[in-house]
């Protein structure tokens, strides 16, 4: 396993980017220089001392030349509700944690030359560098990014920029894109194929809710189409050594921290 | 880039029914795996020793998911005692340890009396351990754990088996969730421990107001973080008033002032728990923290803090 960093990280930003979505921007050469697509920091939160457990983030986009990683976060408990407030300064970061997707090992044996990436609401951010990576390695990839609503599809700019087109998109509450969850237009694409050419995609990747990782796996599944999902759970060290975040796979109980986060979704065990 | 304590001319052994710790910090069990997840962050070798997540016979699988929720200033787990099996234990870690020069205590866990003994007899007479901890005291399996630390009678039939089973030192991990502790001290120094560690996790609960449901999966598990640590402090003070055999106390110890505190309330030696979760050279940082005291207050040997508290 590679070694892990404990590096003291520098905010240098903290935005709010759409409703509780925030960018926060840290100086982590060390973190930026090796963190693979996928891969997460673990965070001690500052000025948080009732809280004693870290929280992962996923490495949404690395600056090798500036030293910086950018992390997506939301607001959804207590902890993260107080990081918006959370101005400049230090904090520890354990990374680069966990596994990255496994598009690369693909493309070196030329398997993967269609891929089709599906985000839903900040589990956009972990696919960022992933659709990068598999553009840059010349397979044809399509995105389709899934959120509430059209103010919450805060990765629509950057993925547009990314692939020269804008990717399919569905809201919840129809306000932008579909109407209605993306899973309909995940099955839309595997029916049609790829948009650059027609051809059945060989590389799946959905990171989100689990539910809807869950649907997007089962239907990748049917396509026969092989799929990947990145797991979230709650997680204690970081490290692989509390078993608190374990994942149900065909092969029994694996760390989402160490042995994931990304795992072939036909070993999930729902 | 593992860490080491800072050099120190205070006299920093301790030794715990025997086992001879080169200072006095170790780990609590469940919180380090074996050692080799946190060599990167800290040189385990440098430790007092290396106390490992606890081992059954066979393979155990755990509780199911969520396992794990924060709490104010605490945690509750339930992890319920996953691990591969003491084979996968003496084979892929305990050889690490040795290689690194690690002191170590290995955690034992069973569902019946006879586990516990087969676990020791399938470790003992290897020279890859250095002491035993009897886990008598998880409070998440339904069998075996804190429902034979409760009854005296049980930990002494279960101390006195394991007893039998090895010359080594033998530690015995109490619970705190029962009335009296004393009671339950006296009965495994009575069979025949060396020393007894506390303490263990503190039942608990929490629930999502929202959606009506516990937080974990059990229902229940066990709290620990600073949380707990008064409560922690005050059952190692009195068990060291009930026994003569010393004690390894853990129970919220984030920095040397609180491992400082467990020496004074009676411990020989202390344990590093959940701080490893928020910071991964926590165990380190005790030890220097341990030695930034005594260079303070003049003390030129740690064992002079052992029950030194005065009331």
């Amino acid at each position: 396993m590679p070694q892990l960093l404990n590096e003291k990280a520098r905010i240098v930003a903290n935005e709010k980017v759409g409703p509780r979505l925030h960018l926060m921007r840290l100086e982590s050469p060390q973190i930026a220089s090796s963190v693979k697509p996928g891969q997460f920091v673990h965070m001690k939160v500052p000025a948080a001392e009732s809280h004693v457990l870290r929280r992962p983030f996923s490495v949404y986009a690395s600056d090798v030349d500036r030293g910086a990683v950018e992390i997506l976060y939301q607001e959804v408990g207590s902890l993260t509700r107080i990081m918006p407030s959370i101005a400049e300064g230090d904090v520890e970061m354990i990374g680069p944690v966990g596994n990255t997707w496994a598009g690369p090992e693909r493309f070196k044996e030329g398997s993967c030359t269609r891929a089709l990436v599906v985000g839903g609401g900040v589990g956009a951010a972990p696919l960022f560098m992933l659709t990068e990576q598999l553009i840059g390695a010349g397979c044809a990839t399509d995105v389709v990014l899934g959120a509430q609503t059209k103010d919450a599809l805060v990765t629509l700019g950057r993925y547009t920029q990314l692939l020269g087109s804008e990717p399919a998109v569905a809201t919840d509450d129809g306000s932008y894109g579909h109407a209605g969850f993306c899973t309909a237009l995940v099955e839309e694409r595997l029916r049609e194929g790829s948009l650059a050419d027609g051809g059945a995609y060989d590389y799946l990747a959905v990171c989100g809710p689990e539910p809807l990782m869950r649907i997007v796996a089962s239907i990748a599944a049917d396509a026969g189409v092989p799929c990947q999902v990145s797991m979230e759970k709650r997680m204690a060290c970081g490290v692989g050594a509390c078993l608190s975040c374990v994942v149900d796979t065909t092969s029994g109980k694996k760390r989402s921290c160490v042995d994931g986060p990304i795992f072939d979704a036909n070993e999930v065990v729902w | 880039m593992a860490v080491k304590p800072r050099e120190t001319k205070v006299k920093l052994a301790v030794n715990l029914a025997g086992l001879e710790m080169k200072n006095p910090v170790t780990v609590a069990s469940g919180t380090f795996a074996a050692g080799r997840e946190y060599s990167d962050f800290v040189d385990v070798a440098s430790l007092g020793a290396v106390t490992t997540k606890g081992v059954s016979l066979n393979g155990w699988e755990g509780n199911a998911s969520p396992r794990i929720a924060e709490t104010p200033s605490g945690m509750l787990n339930s992890i319920g005692l996953q691990n591969p099996g003491v084979a996968h234990l003496r084979e892929h870690e305990l050889p690490w340890l040795r290689e690194v020069g690690a002191t170590t205590i290995v955690n034992v866990s069973g569902h019946s009396f006879g586990e516990y003994v087969d676990v020791i007899k399938a470790l003992d007479g290897t020279g890859m351990v250095d002491a035993y901890e009897v886990n008598i005291s998880c409070p998440n399996v339904d069998a075996g754990g804190m429902t034979i630390g409760t009854d005296p009678k049980s930990v002494e039939q279960v101390v006195g088996m394991c007893r039998q089973a090895t010359k080594l030192p033998l530690i015995v991990k109490l619970t705190p969730n029962v009335t009296d502790i004393s009671e339950i001290a006296r009965a495994a120094e009575a069979a025949g421990a060396d020393a007894l560690s506390l303490i263990n996790t503190l039942l608990g609960m929490a629930v999502d107001a929202r959606t009506r449901r516990p937080q974990l999966a059990r229902v229940v598990g066990g709290l620990s973080g600073p949380a707990v640590k008064p409560v922690a402090l005050r059952l190692v003070w009195e068990t060291s008033k009930a026994v003569k055999v010393p004690l390894l106390g853990m129970g919220g110890i984030y920095n040397g002032t609180d491992a400082v505190e467990f020496m004074l309330a009676g411990a020989t030696a202390v344990a590093v728990g959940t701080a490893n979760f928020g910071n991964p050279t926590a165990t380190v940082d005790v030890i220097d923290g341990i030695i930034d005291y005594c260079e303070q207050q003049g003390v030129e040997d740690v064992n002079e803090l052992i029950g030194a508290l005065e009331c």
